[in-house]
């Protein structure tokens, strides 16, 4: 079976800068992988290519047999993409919000008021969907973007950084609603982040990002041994060649 | 609900809830105009009070019979306090501690000099003890009385000397022998108003228009430029762009959001400026445009239509102008500081058309004025009074070419990674990269 994304050799540069200097990973059909890198080290840049918003300079990116760059629509089709520190309409209420975007996937109104009610379910907001998102705490609105993202079941989702910002027990919360939902969905999962621990928990694979390179892959176990590490950290500092 | 109606949809209510949105283009006007123009009308009515009780002196150091007749002109149609004093000196110190307003002094010799057939010198002091409008009216008001006096004691005059010389004729005809009146040719009509009534008339109404469309086109570049730059900075136009929907509907979805809102916007300015004219301009009723029926002057209900076309292109063009700027931008207020700029081109031709005509400026000036687009939405206006409904269509036409042109840099720029990767600082023109 074809990976659900396969990422090769992609080069990015802005101006004189080199974002991305041939990054080749590919993930398979309802696996979570993991980017883990540092600011700067090309993560978003990555997931911008594959979530159509950005052209690679070379390399190419395909989502289930769609080309991210010769057939985009295809690609958006299908995957659904949440940024990183992404905000939701302030002056929406997370239901509105959630309507608007199914209104996007969905052809009719059952089917788009289908995905408010499988959002809801996911992000447990429940009653306060009802109220407007510039009354939300910043961990309401991260699980009410991931919900979004989520709600129409797509083929595959892309998290930049979807722990970024909040504290320890709103990441803990969000991080069950990612894990529960992608094994209860089968839905296959780029997450990036620089929180080595949260990958650790989440992604089946990883893939560490250094410098515009990937540097090491694996499933987190495979790697600590393989850089006789405790942790993700340890392993990224062996492998990056830092320290 | 298709993903363009969705999109303008979703613009509406998030502007119609914005507060700020709401009280500053929707509510403000409504509010504003109708109380500048009470304060207007009652800072008038009191100016009017005041004049009307205002109380005048009167000094005279002629003793003669003909200084004694102004004298008694003067008491008789005024509140007026005669002075007895030793000196003007005097006579300027007791006026000081009064309350009167303005002395009338009538200098020794006055008699005299109308008596061998010369000028008789009358002066008046005016009182500024708060620097105020009334102040200076109430001494206009003396002199006006002294004028009166002086028209009729001159008939007067005329009519002695005539009885004396068997003279024939009317002696107001002597005095002012010369009766002009004005007329003005418009479009082969001749109509019996001066040339100025109507220039001035024209000026009053059609240039209320360029003023709405400037406030609105100046709303609307805000409005636009702002939803984008918090659409970037909030990541939600990320977000958008990586959905199923082409990135021309994003663009027309939130184009017709901020063009429905500035709609809104401009009716509430008009309904509060008229409220404003109404009150402010109360005490000056004036030459109407009742009084140029059947002149061709006015606006017709086709003048109407094409003006109303000016608008929709000018707000289209400076919508689509403040978008493409505003995807430069990182934040809201850079966005906020881009749109100044945006509006000094739309100013500096309001500021120049409202005191000249575009033909009496110099050739380059013209070109220059006539390549911004808002500049056509002030002379259709004009246009539209004196039914040049040509110089309207060409109006038109330029506005549409030059927005169809920022569309389609605005569509292009849309589809490309400029939107996501692209920056413009207030003050310089460069791409910074951001890797992650």
């Amino acid at each position: 079976m074809a990976p659900a994304i396969t990422v090769s050799d992609l080069r990015k540069s802005f101006g004189d800068i080199q974002a991305l200097k041939g990054v080749s990973f590919s993930v398979e059909d309802g696996e979570i992988f993991g980017l883990i890198g540092p600011n700067g080290a090309g993560k978003t840049t990555t997931l911008r290519i594959l979530g159509t918003l950005i052209s690679p300079t070379s390399g190419s990116a395909v989502v289930h047999g769609y080309d991210a760059v010769k057939e985009p629509d295809k690609v958006r089709s299908i995957l659904s993409y949440l940024p990183e520190d992404a905000g939701a309409y302030q002056y929406l209420s997370g239901e509105e919000y959630l309507k608007f975007m199914a209104g996007f996937y969905a052809h009719d109104k059952e089917k788009a008021n289908a995905m408010v009610e499988a959002a809801r379910g996911i992000s447990g907001l429940e009653g306060r969907l009802k109220d407007r998102v510039n009354g939300y705490s910043k961990g309401m609105k991260r699980r009410l973007l991931i919900a979004r993202a989520l709600m129409m079941k797509p083929d595959v989702a892309i998290l930049d950084e979807p722990t970024a910002g909040l504290d320890v027990i709103q990441a803990y919360h969000v991080r069950g609603m990612i894990k529960e939902y992608a094994e209860k969905m089968g839905v296959t999962m780029l997450v990036s982040s620089h929180n080595m621990l949260e990958v650790e928990y989440l992604c089946h694979r990883v893939a560490l990002v250094n410098e515009g390179t990937v540097v090491a892959e694996g499933s987190p176990q495979e790697l600590k041994e393989r850089f006789n590490a405790v942790n993700l950290e340890e392993a990224f500092m062996e492998a990056a060649h830092i320290g | 609900m298709g993903s363009f109606t969705s999109i303008a949809s979703k613009e509406i209510k998030e502007l119609v809830r914005d507060p700020k949105i709401l009280f500053g283009i929707v509510l403000l006007p409504l509010l504003l105009y109708p109380l500048m123009g009470q304060g207007l009308q009652i800072s008038q009515q009191s100016v009017e009070q005041a004049v009307k009780g205002a109380t005048f002196s009167v000094y005279t150091e002629d003793t003669g019979q003909i200084a004694g007749a102004i004298v008694q002109y003067i008491i008789k149609n005024n509140t007026v306090t005669q002075l007895h004093a030793s000196s003007l000196q005097d006579a300027l110190t007791q006026f000081q501690a009064s309350k009167a307003v303005a002395m009338v002094y009538i200098p020794d010799g006055y008699s005299a000099n109308i008596t061998v057939g010369l000028k008789g010198n009358v002066k008046i002091y005016g009182n500024l003890r708060n620097m105020n409008l009334a102040e200076a009216q109430s001494t206009n008001v003396a002199g006006r009385s002294v004028q009166v006096y002086d028209y009729y004691y001159s008939l007067a005059i005329i009519k002695q000397l005539m009885l004396a010389t068997n003279s024939a004729g009317s002696p107001a005809a002597i005095r002012d022998p010369i009766s002009l009146s004005y007329a003005s040719i418009i479009k082969g009509n001749v109509v019996e108003v001066s040339p100025d009534q109507i220039t001035g008339l024209i000026m009053s109404q059609s240039i209320m228009l360029p003023i709405m469309v400037m406030m609105m086109v100046i709303f609307a570049i805000q409005m636009a430029a702002t939803s984008i730059a918090l659409e970037k900075e909030q990541k939600t136009l990320e977000t958008l762009m990586t959905l199923p929907v082409g990135r021309l509907t994003i663009l027309s979805g939130k184009l017709a959001g901020s063009i429905f809102i500035a709609i809104v916007g401009s009716i509430s300015y008009m309904v509060g400026f008229s409220f404003y004219t109404a009150s402010a301009f109360s005490f000056a009723p004036g030459l109407t445009s009742g009084s140029l029926t059947g002149t061709g002057v006015g606006i017709t209900p086709v003048g109407y239509l094409l003006l109303g076309a000016v608008i929709f292109v000018t707000l289209v063009s400076a919508l689509a102008l403040a978008i493409s700027l505003a995807v430069f931008t990182d934040n809201v207020r850079s966005a906020q500081s881009l749109t100044g700029v945006l509006i000094v081109p739309l100013i500096i031709p309001a500021m120049i058309l409202m005191f000249s005509d575009i033909d009496m400026l110099p050739p380059v000036i013209q070109w220059v004025l006539l390549a911004i687009p808002y500049t056509h939405s002030m002379l259709a206006s004009k246009a539209a009074f004196l039914g040049d409904y040509w110089l309207i269509l060409r109006s038109i036409i330029y506005i549409s070419v030059f927005t169809v042109v920022v569309l389609w840099i605005a569509a292009k720029i849309f589809s490309t990674e400029r939107i996501i990767t692209g920056k413009l600082t207030t003050f310089s023109l460069r791409k910074k990269p951001k890797p992650q």
